[in-house]
C-alpha cells in the first residue's frame, strides 16, 4: 500500500511539474497583461515601467528559475491584476466551487443512479427507451442554453429561485442541475451496463430462482456490487466539475474556480493561472488516485499495485 | 429468417433508426446549402432587424424571421450546418486518428514510449480546455481551422486512454504473437492485427464525442472564440439569439432545436453502438 | 404568491415604520448593482476600470470633480487658481473626516498626489499624473508643479481620489485595497472576493449623503443574466447592456432604461502604411461606404451620434461646425471600380469580444458591398491590443475600437489616435503632430480650440481615420430609482434618490 502511495504520488508530482511548466511558457507566447493594465492613453514608456514592475522585462529563462524557486517555497506568487496573493484569491474561490462540484454531482448521482437501474430493470422494454431518450437529451443542450432558460423560467418567470449570484441553498438549486445535468446521462448509462452485467450472474439467477424479491436483491447486492464502474467515473467527473464549469459560473454569476480561470487568461494574470493550473492538476492526479484505493476498499478482489 | 422479415418490421426498424435519417437530412443540406438556402445568409438589411417568422422584405420571405442585422435565420441556419458538422466531423478525424495512434503505439511498444506518452495523456487531460482554447487563438489566430484545432487538441487524449487500453488487452493474444514472430513490423502489426479488434470501441467513443464537439464548438462561440463573425454556425446563432429570448424569440429557437436534435441523434446512434459493439467506456 | 406576500409584509412593516418617522422610510433600502466584472482594485491609486471605480468612486473624495452636466467642480478642493504657468494652487476643504474619524488634511493631499506619481510605486495610471513634478502644502494650499504648462491637469485631477496617509502607512498598500478607508459618502464594509463588495453609508459625510443605507456591487459577467437579475428584482441597477438586450425590458412597470451620450468615440483605424488604405481615394470610399446614421439609429439605438472627429460634445476641443462625414455607397462603389486590384486587397478589421459585434459585422458588409475584401479577425482583448499597437506592417489593415481618456479633452483622445509618437497612432504627418502640442501645453482654450479644429478638419479631409459615432451608456433600473448617467460613466450613489 504504501509503496503503491509513493509510486503514484511521485508519478503524480511529475505530471503536475509537465502541466504548470507548460503553462508556464505557453500562456507566455501570448502576449502580457501590461497593456491591459494600463489606461488607453499610456505611452510606450508607461508599458515598459509597468513590465519591469511585474518583473516581465527579465529572460525567460530567469523568470522560470524564479517562478521554480517560489514554487518549491510554496509561494504561489501575487496577481498582477488583483494586487493580492495569487493563493488569497483562490482560496477565496475554492468554497463556491466545492458547492457547485457537490451540487452537480448530488444531481448527477441522485437522479441518474435510480434512472440506470431503473433502465436494467425495464430493459427491452419501451420505458426504459424513453428514458434513456430523455437522459440522452438533458446533454444535448448546450449549458449556456439550458442555464438562461432556467433563469428566465425559475428565476424571473416564477420567481421560485434567486436568478444568479450565491448565498443560500436557494442559489445552488439551477447551477448544480445545469452542471448536473451532464453528467447525468453518463451515470445512468454506467450503472445499467453494470447492473445488466450483474443481473446476468449466477449469483443473482440463482437467488432469483430461490424467489428472492428484486428490491430485496437491489439494495443488498447489486447497488453494492455495481459500485467500482460508478466510483471510477465519478473520479473522472470530479476533475471535469472542477474544471469545467466555465459555462456554468458565467451564465449564473458563480464565483467558483472556472470563472476565475477565463478572467484570469483573458487578464493574462499569469501568476494566477498557473496556481488554478496547479491545483486542478493535482485534484485531477487524486481524484484518480482516490478512485483506486476506493476499489479495494469496496472490493476487497482489487490489489493495489505498483505498477 | 431476417431477409424474411415481415415488412411492418422493415418499417419499425426503419423509424428506430430515425437519429440516422436525421443526420443524413442535415448532411444533405449542409452539402445542398447554396441551392436550397432561399436568401444570402450574410447578407444584412439594418430595415429588417428582428423581425417575426413570415416576415417579407425586398421581395424576399424570412421564413424563419430575422436576427439582429437582419439577416435571414433559415438560410444561416441550413449555411450553419455546415460549420457545426464540418467542426464535428474533422475535429472528431482529427483527435481520433492522433489519440488512436498515441494510445496504440503506447500499449504496443511499451517501455519507455508508453512511460513518456502516457505521462503526456495525463498532463493534456489535467490543462483546462479553455487555456488552451484561448493559447491557439492567441497564438495562431481565430478562425475555422484553429476551432478544429482547439477541438483536436483537448480531446485527444480521451481517444489515447481508450486505444491504449484495448491494445494492451489485446497485445498479448495468439494471433498477435503470431504476426510478430513471422516477422511483421510494428506498423504492419497495428494496422492489420490489432486496430481492426479495437475498431469498435473506437467507434462508440468517437460518435459520442461527435455530439460533444457540436456542443463545445457551441461553447467556444459564447466565449467568444468561435468561427468568426459573420460566418453563422448553429452554436454562434443560439448565443447571440440567447439575449433576445424577451424580445425575438426565434434567433435562438430554430437553431436551438436544430443543435439539440444533432446532438441527440448522435447520442442515441452512440447508445445504440455501446449495446452493440461494447461497453466502450 | 411569494413576492406578494413579501410585498405585503413590506407595506405593513412600512406602514407601521411611516407613522413616526416619514421622511426615513426611503432610507431603508439597500441597492443592489450587477457590474459586468469583480472590481480589480478598491485602491484607488491603482487601477482605473469602470468595474473598479464604479466601486471605490463612492467610497473616496477626489480632488476635483464633475457635475451631471460636465463642469469642474470643488469637492475636496473649494477653490483653484493657476499661479504661474506650471502651478496651481489648491485650497482644501475644511472639515471633511475620513471613515475613521481622522480630518483630511492638505498633508493627506500632497501624499496622495506624491503616492500616485512615484514610479516605485508603479501605479497603472501613472501615465496620467506625471506631468507633476511636485506637490507642496501651506496651510490649507496645496500647490501642484507640473512640468510644462499643462491645460488638462484639472481634467485629469477629476480622477485623483484622496487616501489617509496616515491609514496607508500604517497598514501597507496590500492592506489598504483590502479594505480601504476613505473619506467618501459610503464607507468600505466587506469585500467578499468573487462574489461581492459592500459598502454602507457614511452618516457623518460632509456633502449629500446617499439615499441608500447599504450598497453591494456584484459581479454577473454575462449581460442575459443581468437583464434577467433586473427583472426578477434581484438587482436595483445593471450596466453594460445594449438597446437590443433593453428592448427586452420594455413593457415592463417595475424597470427602466436609463442612457446617456459618452466621452467615448466609436471609429475605425486605418493602416495608412499597407494596401489598400495606404491610397487616399481608398480610404474616401471607405468612409463614404459607411452609413453611420444608419448604423447609430437603426442599429445601437441607444442615443449614438454619428460623428466626423476624435472628439465628442463631451470634450474640450470639440468643433461642433465640422460637418459630417457623406454617405454615398454608389459613389464608393465608383472610386473602387476604377482600381478593382487596390481596392480587392485582403483587408482584416481586427476586433474583440468586448466591443459591439454588431457593429463591426455591418461595417463589413458596408465596406465589402462596395467592393472591398474584408474580412474580421476577433481575438481576446490582450491580443487584438497586441494586433492594433504593433509596427504598420504586422498591424491589420483595419481595426474598430472605441476610446475614452476619462477627461473629457481632446488632448486624451487625439493625441494619442493621431501622434506619431503614440504607440495607437498610425497617423505620421508633422503638421498634426506640432498642431497636437502645440494643444497639449498652451494655457489659452481659444489657441488649442483652433489647433483642434485643424486637427480634425485634417483628418477629415484626408480620412487618416474614421470617426463613427459618440457612443452612448444604457443602463437598466427599477422603476423608482432616479439616476441621472453622466459623460463619464461615473456611478455615485449619492447623487442618485429613490422615487415615492
Amino acid at each position: 500500500m504504501l509503496r503503491f502511495l509513493l509510486h503514484r504520488g511521485g508519478q503524480a508530482l511529475i505530471a503536475a511539474f509537465g502541466v504548470v511548466t507548460l503553462v508556464f511558457f505557453i500562456q507566455r507566447l501570448t502576449g502580457d497583461p501590461t497593456a491591459l493594465l494600463l489606461p488607453e492613453t499610456a505611452t510606450q514608456a508607461d508599458i515598459e515601467a509597468m513590465r519591469a514592475t511585474l518583473g516581465l522585462d527579465r529572460p525567460l529563462g530567469v523568470q522560470y528559475l524564479d517562478f521554480l524557486r517560489d514554487m518549491v517555497t510554496f509561494d504561489l506568487g501575487r496577481s498582477f491584476v488583483q494586487n493580492a496573493p495569487a493563493w488569497d484569491i483562490i482560496a477565496s474561490r475554492i468554497p463556491q466551487t466545492l458547492q457547485l462540484a457537490a451540487g452537480a454531482l448530488a444531481v448527477a448521482l441522485l437522479i441518474g443512479l435510480p434512472l440506470g437501474l431503473l433502465m436494467a430493470l425495464t430493459r427491452g422494454r419501451a420505458v426504459s427507451r424513453w428514458i434513456m431518450g430523455l437522459v440522452l437529451a438533458c446533454q444535448s443542450m448546450p449549458t449556456f442554453w439550458s442555464g438562461i432558460m432556467m433563469i428566465l423560467v425559475f428565476g424571473v418567470w416564477l420567481r421560485w429561485l434567486p436568478s444568479s449570484g450565491t448565498g443560500t441553498l436557494a442559489h445552488l438549486v439551477m447551477p448544480s442541475i445545469a452542471l448536473g445535468l451532464l453528467s447525468l446521462a453518463t451515470y445512468a448509462r454506467i450503472t445499467r451496463s453494470a447492473v445488466l452485467d450483474e443481473l446476468g450472474k449466477d449469483y443473482v439467477r440463482s437467488a432469483r430462482a430461490r424467489g428472492v424479491g428484486i428490491r430485496r436483491l437491489v439494495s443488498r447486492h447489486l447497488m453494492r456490487n455495481s459500485a467500482i464502474p460508478v466510483i471510477s467515473i465519478t473520479a473522472l467527473e470530479i476533475s471535469q466539475l472542477l474544471a469545467g464549469a466555465v459555462i456554468v459560473e458565467t451564465v449564473f454569476a458563480w464565483p467558483g474556480l472556472g470563472l476565475l480561470t477565463v478572467q484570469s487568461i483573458a487578464a493574462r494574470d499569469f501568476v494566477v493561472v498557473q496556481a488554478v493550473v496547479l491545483l486542478g492538476a493535482f485534484v485531477t492526479i487524486f481524484a484518480n488516485l482516490a478512485a483506486d484505493i476506493l476499489y479495494s476498499v469496496v472490493d476487497p478482489r482489487v490489489r493495489l499495485e505498483g505498477k | 429468417m431476417e431477409t424474411a422479415a415481415p415488412r411492418s418490421i422493415r418499417l419499425s426498424a426503419l423509424l428506430t433508426w430515425w437519429p440516422a435519417w436525421l443526420l443524413l437530412a442535415l448532411t444533405a443540406a449542409a452539402i445542398l446549402a447554396p441551392w436550397i438556402a432561399p436568401l444570402d445568409p450574410d447578407r444584412q438589411n439594418l430595415l429588417a432587424r428582428l423581425k417575426a417568422p413570415g416576415f417579407e422584405a425586398r421581395g424576399a420571405t424570412y421564413w424563419l424571421g430575422s436576427d439582429e442585422l437582419g439577416r435571414d435565420i433559415l438560410s444561416r441556419l441550413i449555411y450553419g450546418a455546415r460549420v457545426s458538422l464540418s467542426v464535428a466531423v474533422l475535429s472528431v478525424l482529427l483527435s481520433g486518428l492522433v489519440g488512436v495512434a498515441v494510445g496504440m503505439a503506447a500499449g504496443y511498444l511499451r517501455g519507455w514510449t508508453e512511460t513518456i506518452l502516457m505521462r503526456l495523456v495525463d498532463i493534456f487531460l489535467s490543462i483546462p480546455a479553455i487555456l488552451l482554447a484561448i493559447i491557439t487563438v492567441a497564438v495562431l489566430g481565430p478562425g475555422f481551422v484553429n476551432v478544429i484545432l482547439v477541438l483536436a487538441l483537448t480531446r485527444w487524449p480521451r481517444y489515447a486512454r481508450v486505444a491504449y487500453g484495448q491494445t494492451l488487452a489485446i497485445a498479448d493474444r495468439p494471433f498477435v504473437t503470431l504476426a510478430r514472430a513471422m516477422g511483421a513490423s510494428p506498423l504492419r502489426v497495428l494496422a492489420l492485427h490489432i486496430l481492426p479488434n479495437i475498431i469498435g470501441p473506437l467507434l462508440v467513443v468517437a460518435t459520442l464525442e461527435f455530439g460533444l464537439m457540436v456542443l463545445f464548438e457551441a461553447g467556444l462561440s459564447f466565449l467568444g472564440l468561435g468561427v468568426q463573425p459573420p460566418t453563422a454556425s448553429w452554436g454562434s446563432m443560439l448565443s447571440t439569439g440567447r439575449n433576445y429570448v424577451g424580445s425575438a424569440w426565434w434567433i435562438a429557437t430554430f437553431p436551438g432545436i436544430a443543435l439539440f436534435l444533432l446532438v441527440l441523434s448522435a447520442n442515441l446512434i452512440g447508445d445504440r453502438l455501446v449495446d452493440r459493439i461494447g461497453k466502450g467506456r | 404568491m411569494k413576492q406578494t406576500m413579501k410585498g405585503l409584509l413590506a407595506g405593513v412593516a412600512l406602514a407601521v415604520l411611516a407613522t413616526p418617522a416619514l421622511t426615513t422610510a426611503a432610507f431603508a433600502r439597500d441597492i443592489t448593482i450587477d457590474l459586468a466584472g469583480e472590481p480589480s482594485s478598491l485602491d484607488p491609486h491603482m487601477q482605473w476600470n469602470p468595474d473598479s471605480y464604479y466601486v471605490y468612486r463612492n467610497v473616496f473624495d477626489n480632488l476635483v470633480t464633475r457635475d451631471n452636466a460636465g463642469e469642474i467642480v470643488p469637492q475636496v478642493a473649494i477653490g483653484w487658481e493657476q499661479v504661474s504657468d506650471t502651478e496651481m494652487a489648491f485650497t482644501i476643504r475644511e472639515g471633511i473626516t475620513f471613515h475613521d474619524g481622522e480630518p483630511l488634511t492638505a498633508e493627506d493631499v500632497v501624499y496622495s498626489v506624491k503616492r500616485i506619481t512615484d514610479p516605485e510605486f508603479g501605479s497603472p495610471q501613472l501615465g496620467q499624473f506625471n506631468q507633476i513634478v511636485d506637490a507642496t502644502a501651506e496651510g490649507n494650499v496645496v500647490t501642484l508643479t507640473t512640468d510644462g504648462p499643462y491645460p488638462a491637469l484639472l481634467a485629469q485631477l477629476v480622477k485623483l481620489s484622496i487616501v489617509p496617509q496616515h491609514v496607508v502607512e500604517e497598514v501597507g498598500a496590500e492592506a489598504f485595497n483590502a479594505a480601504p478607508v476613505g473619506s467618501g459618502p459610503y464607507a468600505f464594509e466587506a469585500w467578499n472576493r468573487g462574489v461581492d463588495v459592500r459598502l454602507t453609508r457614511n452618516d457623518a459625510y460632509w456633502g449629500e449623503a446617499g439615499p441608500f443605507e447599504a450598497a453591494i456591487f456584484r459581479a454577473v459577467p454575462d449581460a442575459a443574466t443581468r437583464v434577467a437579475d433586473l427583472q426578477a428584482g434581484t438587482a436595483d441597477l445593471v450596466v453594460s447592456i445594449d438597446a437590443d438586450a433593453g428592448a427586452q425590458l420594455s413593457g415592463n412597470p417595475e424597470v427602466q432604461l436609463l442612457s446617456a451620450p459618452t466621452e467615448r468615440v466609436g471609429y475605425v483605424g486605418l493602416n495608412l502604411d499597407k494596401p489598400p488604405f495606404n491610397d487616399l481615394e481608398m480610404r474616401k470610399a471607405a468612409s463614404l461606404a459607411i452609413d453611420r446614421q444608419g448604423i447609430t439609429d437603426g442599429l445601437l439605438q441607444a442615443g449614438e451620434v454619428p460623428m466626423s472627429q476624435m472628439s465628442s460634445p463631451a470634450h474640450f476641443g470639440y468643433n461642433p461646425d465640422l460637418p459630417l462625414f457623406e454617405y454615398n455607397p454608389e459613389q464608393a462603389a465608383e472610386i473602387t471600380v476604377a482600381n478593382p486590384d487596390l481596392a480587392g486587397t485582403p483587408a482584416t478589421l481586427a476586433t474583440a469580444p468586448v466591443f459591439d459585434q454588431r457593429i463591426v459585422q455591418a461595417v463589413q458588409q458596408m465596406l465589402n458591398d462596395v467592393g472591398f475584401n474584408v474580412s474580421i479577425s476577433m481575438t481576446d482583448m490582450p491580443t487584438y491590443l497586441g494586433i492594433v499597437r504593433s509596427e504598420p506592417a504586422e498591424n491589420s489593415e483595419l481595426s474598430f475600437g472605441r476610446w475614452s481618456c476619462a477627461c473629457q479633452d481632446a488632448d486624451g483622445i487625439a493625441y494619442p489616435t493621431l501622434h506619431s509618437d503614440s504607440s495607437w497612432s498610425r497617423v505620421n504627418v508633422p503638421e498634426l503632430d506640432t498642431l497636437l502640442e502645440e494643444a497639449r501645453v498652451s494655457l489659452d482654450p481659444e489657441v488649442r480650440q483652433a489647433a483642434y479644429n485643424e486637427v480634425h478638419q485634417i483628418v477629415r479631409d484626408n480620412y487618416y481615420l474614421l470617426p463613427m459615432y459618440q457612443a452612448a451608456v444604457l443602463y437598466g433600473a427599477t422603476a423608482e430609482l432616479q439616476f441621472e448617467p453622466t459623460a463619464n460613466e461615473s456611478m455615485f450613489l449619492n447623487r442618485m434618490s429613490i422615487a415615492e
